[in-house]
């Protein structure tokens, strides 16, 4: 469409200071439809942090602006992660509190005081146009029709790939990361093309930005050296890769190493390995270049052979014997997840448990991406046309995204950028081609210099092309091209619905607030969360430690202001495994459980009242088989399934199922709700048993409105040093019998 | 708070007494107000020490333990009633929500009477077990008063008790012999820690029932030290629950009675042990306090004081591993009339945990120095090289010692980023500081060649 | 231990009452049979027991084995039924005390039966052997009898494992402990890192030995400051300068005292660089390099 207006301008206007100031305020509006179709939940329910991670960068953000940058490097947190504590300084990506306290000192500077939650709130939006501009940017360096660029800066503002993770609320790592990546790209591209130092030290720059602020780094980490090892296999070493490489990798890794996260991961952790191979490689065959300069071409032959196979034996070598002396850090289990999808579910139950680590199911690429992704292919099919080196790296960089996309639903993020570059090249390619008014005879005249690629391309194509160059072959009348291009602007139109619709509907909600309709049609908005995290704002003491799934626990954090025992950073897997097993335990085993970890309260979504199928019972499994990998004997999965294998909380539920400490709290008084008998589980379609669960260490202390969150104090000791459960017993009246006549032996006391 | 206004309520009254450290508010609950004669030897000394007792009947209707939720005496003394039922306002479920709001019970049993099914079900729920019919006696051959039981040998005369072991005080001793007239045994469970005895039957004696085993004891209940005289239950929360056999040892018939123990004339000292006993059950003894907990940061420059407002840097909330760190509490006990310096039995000690989960560090406090109601107790360690939040914990529980659990909650940090040693105090990385240098100085003379070079007389060519 | 002490005084007290009293309880005819599981009648030892002076050997009871007391109670000589008849046993290290009833018929015939299995635990954990006296007593004024006839020592079977409870919590002084700190981390011997720091800076002599043998030189820096005096200084100031603040935030500076310095410097660097090496070209051009 763009493209469309500023090419029928060029026609009576003349410079390019208009195409340019065109172009400006294109991308101006584009970065403006970015941010503001990213605003459908600000201004449906409130500027308010969405979902869980955000809730902690959230805290993060505000930690350092309230105790500046120093404290927050050596942050020991002890409201998370209880009685252990987190080193959440040496342990986060700070890219993104950083960014947000710089932005929130900058206008503080320029007199304009704006609430840091705002800032928070609004940052995603705001990169969202940046990244529009970037990607502009990067796919200007691919192909030479401006109008391609303009495309992609379109596509990627809008595209609900991209919008998932950027709505306004949604202050995650990722609001920043993909601005990052694509800016990272582009600078990349133009130092492999100028062989500059310069750009090769800016890259390094923004990678070093983009690994303070996103765990994904290792993308570009990994794909770099991949671009410069094909480059080199197709035999295009050259000075300016060599050039470009190095001092991205040098300057880079060093920077990496700033954050206290990454530490010296770079040179010992295997996802690094590849990009330090490279480097190693480089430097032999810029060697090798050099003595090929020097030497006949026969002692070279040898001299190449020897050194090939020394260096592949040295450094394999080391490579091993450092692996296996434990050097080099051994493959992560979120690594092997990306090969083998299956692994996770068997060996890291942490892992699998996330919903965004499962594989993409195969609607969801149409969802995200609509029509780019049948024009993506054929973007990178005309990439193979003319197959200059950063054509190269589109190639392989939608290979490589387009599996890691596959098997993992969060990284599709990482595809969509270069969907939307390709896209946009086939889209304008089409574009240029049909919107060509002009026939064949009138060969470039003014357009020669200025656009080469303006001109129809079956036409006019450079020399290269053989096949092409015989003249008048092709589509000139006027119908096919008008029916062509509006086909093009329907497909554009459809997107842009398509792309609006998506964000509205599933996009925008902050999943702390949840909206539902009425019969009527009215909007009704059920806000258990928030009700409960400020009841136990407002109820608890200051350091009452709260006990829930680590699902929870950033938002308790956030919201209630309240330590928790785990959260969504799940550093410790034992300390999960120890929650998961006091939830799936008897009561008599949680109870020590708990009093040894200082618990108050106890923390529980419960959906069955309200159909909200998000609740823990329906994780509860995930808790089990956590506890299970540590504690296999005391905690196991097969007794929570009938005998038949299902999962079942009514009537026909297993003992042990009844009788953990989650089953209980979660339908403790729940037939109180209904009629004798009646008592209805919404979500899983059961009907509860008539004798509802009862509890005797911890006592009901809050229920929201709509049920979804339950707490639950935990009691003290018997102050007669009783068992709860007899305690609660000789309370409700049923009095100790005496035991009946003694067998064997007396036991005597001793003091 | 509540011993201290009744301490101010004292003061102003001018009334110089002995009072409990937890209120003077006393009922009694007996049966017939003609039975009050009977231990007017023993109320009497009651009101000397400062209580105010209220007579109630066990059938009265405005008997109520509880009031608004709170408990409307300080203590109880429950007599023996003739009746099998205590009526509504005594069950067993009251008299320990009683004890959970901090009242103490004195529970006295007599052989004479059947013991009421509240108190049954009450100390079956303790853990602490009555024969299971109902008027067993206790009985020694060896150690009876020759005087009033020459025939039935149902009045134990036993000698004071000792502690029940070295690390236990013992609040109880005490000269001469104490008359136990027909006594209800009590045998106590071996799982419960918060049971204690005060006096055990001699090993000789044993409980048996004169209906159904007259001519000889079969299956006695309990025999020798098992069987309980007085026996003892202190709640988590400290409440006292004293069960004494024989309501009998409180009359005044026995206070100073002539006895004869195996033909030797003696006399009972009931009155002193009685008197031992109550002010026990009541909270005059054997009640601890502490004091303010103080730490700080010891930096080796004898900063030792415990007077928090003048230096804001002590309890700090946060600490980091590996800090040298001082900790002092006074503790003191309350002994009859005020509070004195507290020290433990020679064998024992208060100890100080400095835990995460579990303890890292478990150290014995020891005194620094003593005020007039105070002993200042202190201990310095080394934080744990473990980060995380910790917990100064004294968790001091004795036998016949109120409890003292206490803890504050403190945060371990890591080394900040600026607290490492830095390089150059470390020899293995000179090396790598020598590295750097060269490095340095290598890129600044390359740089000056670079920039100064005129072309080399040999033609070699420098690597760019 | 301390009951121990309560106890003998009791002892010597009772037996005092044997010789003075006239009526007073005592036995006869005290047999003790120790029997095996599964061993014939009157297969175990037999001993005969006296009211005065108890067995010198200790009866040892094993796990299976039964021991089996008879007796007569007399009270002056006369066979009596008296209302307590105990064989009272007692760990002399604890104290603890556990009596058996002896059945004792009006004709004053007593017996009692005791396998392990009617010890309490503590007992058959004890490690010396157990005291065992017999009490008689009754109402009236006899004299009742109490003294230690023999000693019991219980051999368990080491192949049957003892169902011990745990042992139950008493408030007492807890085993102190104390944190264990990880080792510091060890520096080589220093004398190795001096080599090797010798090593690393002899590196720099020899870096500058071999351009220097190349044919490095500055001559031409007289040329350069000539030609761009003001741009070369300061380029090459700045460089030195960058040093400098790297040198100082090694040392002293943070983040933010560095990083406005830097700027400062590197655009100092940038803009007289950008003029400091097109002279460098100049000369390039014009073959002077």
């Amino acid at each position: 469409m763009a493209g469309t207006e500023g090419d029928q301008f060029l026609k009576q206007a003349t410079g390019r200071n208009t195409r340019g100031m065109l172009r400006v305020i294109i991308l101006c509006l584009i970065a403006g439809a970015a941010v503001s179709s990213r605003l459908f939940s600000v201004i449906r329910f409130e500027s308010i942090i969405h979902e869980f991670d955000p809730w902690f960068n959230f805290r993060a953000t505000k930690y350092l602006v309230q105790n500046g940058f120093y404290s927050f490097w050596d942050w020991f947190d002890d409201r998370t992660w209880h009685p252990l504590g987190r080193v959440t300084g040496g342990t986060l990506y700070p890219g993104l509190m950083v960014t947000s306290g710089v932005i929130y000192h900058l206008l503080r500077f320029l007199a304009l005081p704006v609430d840091i939650r705002n800032i928070c709130v609004l940052l995603a939006p705001g990169f969202s146009g940046l990244t529009a501009l970037a990607t502009y940017l990067l796919t200007s360096e691919m192909v030479t029709s401006p109008s391609a660029g303009l495309l992609a800066a379109a596509f990627m503002g809008i595209t609900p790939g991209y919008i998932s993770r950027s709505v306004a609320g949604s202050y995650d790592n990722e609001a920043i990361a993909i601005f990052l990546l694509v800016f990272t790209f582009f600078l990349w591209i133009k130092a492999v093309k100028n062989g500059s130092v310069f750009w090769g030290a800016l890259t390094a720059l923004f990678y070093g930005y983009m690994v303070s602020a996103w765990g994904g780094y290792v993308f570009i980490t990994n794909l770099l050296p991949l671009h410069a090892f094909v480059l080199i296999c197709m035999g295009r070493y050259s000075p300016r890769l060599y050039v470009s490489y190095t001092s991205w990798y040098a300057l880079g890794t060093l920077a990496s190493m700033q954050i206290p996260f990454v530490g010296f991961l770079p040179i010992r952790s295997s996802e690094h390995m590849s990009a330090l191979g490279v480097f190693g490689l480089l430097q032999v065959v810029g060697f090798v270049e050099f003595v090929r300069t020097q030497l006949p071409s026969k002692q070279f032959q040898t001299l190449l052979r020897a050194l090939v196979l020394i260096i592949f034996l040295v450094s394999f070598g080391g490579l091993v014997i450092l692996t296996l002396s434990g050097v080099i850090a051994p493959w992560t289990g979120r690594f092997y997840s990306l090969w083998d999808t299956g692994y996770a579910k068997i060996h890291i139950p942490i892992i699998a448990s996330v919903s965004e680590h499962q594989p993409t199911a195969w609607p969801a690429f149409f969802f995200d991406l609509s029509m780019m992704i049948w024009l993506f292919p054929a973007g990178v099919y005309l990439c193979f046309r003319s197959l200059t080196d950063e054509q190269v790296f589109i190639v392989i960089y939608s290979v490589l995204a387009s599996y890691f996309a596959g098997v993992m639903v969060r990284l599709m993020l990482t595809l969509t950028p270069i969907v939307c570059v390709a896209s946009a090249i086939a889209f304008s390619q089409i574009l240029d081609t049909y919107l060509d008014a002009e026939m064949p005879k009138l060969e470039m005249k003014e357009n020669g210099t200025s656009e080469p690629a303006k001109v129809a391309a079956t036409a006019i194509l450079p020399d290269g092309l053989r096949s092409t160059r015989s003249p008048l072959i092709g589509v000139y009348s006027y119908a096919s091209k008008l029916t062509v291009v509006g086909a093009s602007a329907v497909y554009l139109m459809l997107f842009v619905l398509h792309c609006t619709w998506v964000t509205s509907n599933a996009y925008s909600s902050p999943s702390v607030v949840l909206a539902s309709r009425l019969p009527d049609g009215s909007q009704h908005i059920i806000d258990d969360y928030r009700e409960a995290y400020y009841w136990l704002r407002q109820n608890t003491p200051d350091n009452a430690k709260i006990m829930s799934w680590w699902d929870y626990g950033y938002q308790i954090g956030g919201m209630a202001d309240r330590p928790t025992l785990v959260d969504n950073n799940t550093w410790n897997n034992t300390h999960i495994a120890t929650v998961g097993k006091a939830m799936s335990s008897r009561e008599e085993v949680s109870y020590p459980i708990m009093r040894q970890h200082e618990v108050d309260y106890v923390l529980v979504v419960f959906g069955g009242l309200l159909g909200y199928s998000g609740d823990d019972i329906n994780k509860f499994l995930w808790m089990v088989r956590i506890a299970e990998g540590i504690w296999p004997d005391e905690v196991k999965e097969r007794d929570f399934f009938t005998a038949r294998g299902e999962y079942r909380v009514d009537d026909e539920a297993t003992l042990t199922m009844k009788n953990s400490l989650m089953y209980k709290m979660s339908y403790y008084n729940y037939n109180a709700l209904f009629p004798a008998g009646q008592a209805q589980d919404r979500v899983r379609g059961a009907r509860l048993p008539a004798e509802g669960p009862q509890l005797s260490t911890i006592e009901e202390a809050f229920t929201s409105e709509n049920w979804i969150i339950r707490i639950y104090k935990v009691k003290d000791l018997d102050n007669f040093g009783r068992d709860h459960q007899s305690a609660g017993a000789f309370d409700k009246g049923h009095k100790k019998k005496r035991a009946s006549k003694r067998k064997g032996a007396r036991v005597l006391r001793v003091e | 708070m509540r011993w201290l206004s009744s301490f101010l309520l004292l003061v102003l009254l001018g009334v110089a007494q002995a009072l409990s450290s937890s209120g003077r508010k006393l009922l009694v609950v007996l049966e017939e107000a003609a039975e009050k004669e009977r231990f007017g030897g023993f109320f009497g000394d009651l009101e000397a020490r400062g209580f105010h007792l209220t007579f109630e009947s066990p059938k009265s209707t405005s008997l109520s333990l509880l009031k608004h939720g709170e408990r409307a005496y300080d203590h109880l003394l429950l007599l023996p009633a003739k009746s099998k039922g205590l009526g509504p306002a005594l069950t067993a479920n009251q008299l320990l929500e009683f004890m959970k709001k901090e009242g103490n019970i004195l529970l006295t049993l007599s052989g004479d009477h059947a013991t009421p099914t509240a108190v049954q079900s009450l100390l079956l729920e303790l853990d602490i077990h009555l024969p299971s019919d109902r008027t067993s006696l206790v009985v020694d051959h060896f150690n009876y008063d020759g005087e009033s039981a020459k025939d039935k040998h149902d009045v134990l005369l036993v000698p004071y008790p000792k502690a029940s072991r070295p690390d236990v005080k013992n609040y109880f001793s005490g000269e001469g012999v104490i008359a136990v007239p027909r006594a209800v045994g009590q045998t106590l469970g071996n799982e419960s820690p918060l049971l204690a005895p005060i006096l055990r039957a001699p090993s000789t004696a044993y409980s048996y029932n004169p209906k159904d085993e007259a001519d000889i004891v079969e299956d006695p209940f309990a025999v020798g030290e098992q069987l309980n005289l007085v026996s003892t239950l202190q709640a988590h929360n400290s409440a006292r629950l004293t069960i004494l056999g024989s309501a009998e040892m409180l009359q005044d018939a026995w206070f100073e009675a002539m006895a004869s123990l195996n033909g030797k004339a003696v006399k009972t000292a009931n009155r002193d042990f009685v008197a031992k006993v109550s002010e026990w059950a009541f909270k005059e003894t054997g009640v601890l306090r502490v004091g303010k907990m103080v730490h700080y940061l010891n930096e080796g420059t004898g900063k030792k004081s415990n007077s928090s407002a003048a230096l804001p840097q002590n309890n700090p909330k946060i600490y980091r591993i590996k800090n040298d760190v001082s900790f002092q509490v006074p503790i003191s006990e309350y002994s009859h009339t005020h509070w004195t310096p507290f020290t433990p039995p020679p064998s024992d000690s208060v100890q100080l945990e400095f835990s995460m989960l579990s303890p890292f560090h478990r150290l014995p406090l020891s005194p620094l120095s003593q005020t007039a109601n105070s002993t200042l107790y202190g201990v310095s360690f080394k934080t744990p090289d473990q980060h995380g939040i910790f917990n100064f914990r004294i968790n001091y529980r004795r036998p016949f010692l109120t409890n003292v659990e206490v803890k504050e909650q403190v945060t371990v940090r890591h080394f900040a980023h600026d607290e490492w040693p830095r390089s150059w105090q470390i020899s293995g990385a000179w090396v790598w500081i020598a590295g750097i240098w060269v490095t340095v100085a290598g890129w600044v003379g390359f740089v000056a060649i670079w920039l100064y070079s005129s072309p080399a007389v040999g033609a070699a060519k420098k690597t760019q | 231990m301390r009951l121990l002490h309560s106890f003998i005084p009791s002892l010597l007290l009772s037996s005092a009452y044997v010789v003075s009293a006239a009526s007073s309880w005592s036995f006869e005819d005290a047999t003790l049979t120790v029997q095996s599981k599964g061993a014939g009648v009157g297969a175990g030892a037999k001993e005969k027991l006296s009211p005065s002076t108890p067995l010198s050997k200790p009866v040892a009871l094993g796990s299976t084995d039964s021991l089996k007391m008879l007796l007569t109670t007399t009270n002056g000589k006369k066979a009596r039924q008296p209302h307590q008849a105990f064989l009272t046993l007692t760990d002399p290290t604890t104290g603890l005390e556990e009596s058996f009833v002896l059945s004792v018929k009006e004709s004053g015939r007593g017996k009692v039966d005791l396998t392990q299995k009617d010890l309490p635990i503590q007992f058959l954990t004890s490690s010396k052997p157990i005291v065992a006296s017999i009490v008689i007593g009754s109402f009236g004024s006899s004299t009742p009898y109490k003294s230690k006839v023999f000693d019991l020592s219980v051999t368990r079977d080491p192949n049957v494992p003892l169902a011990i409870p745990a042992k139950p919590i008493r408030y007492a002084v807890e085993p102190e402990i104390h944190h264990i700190f990880r080792t510091d981390p060890r520096s080589p011997p220093k004398i190795i890192t001096l080599v090797f720091a010798a090593v690393v800076f002899g590196a720099l002599p020899a870096l500058f030995g071999v351009w220097a043998t190349l044919g490095a030189n500055v001559n031409h820096l007289s040329k350069a400051l000539s030609n761009a005096p003001v741009s070369h200084a300061l380029f090459f100031g700045s460089i030195l300068a960058m040093e400098g603040i790297f040198f100082m935030y090694y040392t002293s500076w943070n983040l933010f005292q560095t990083l406005p310095a830097a700027a400062v410097v590197a655009s100092v660097a940038f803009l007289s660089g950008s003029r400091a090496l097109s002279e460098v070209q100049e000369r390039r051009l014009a073959g002077l390099r």
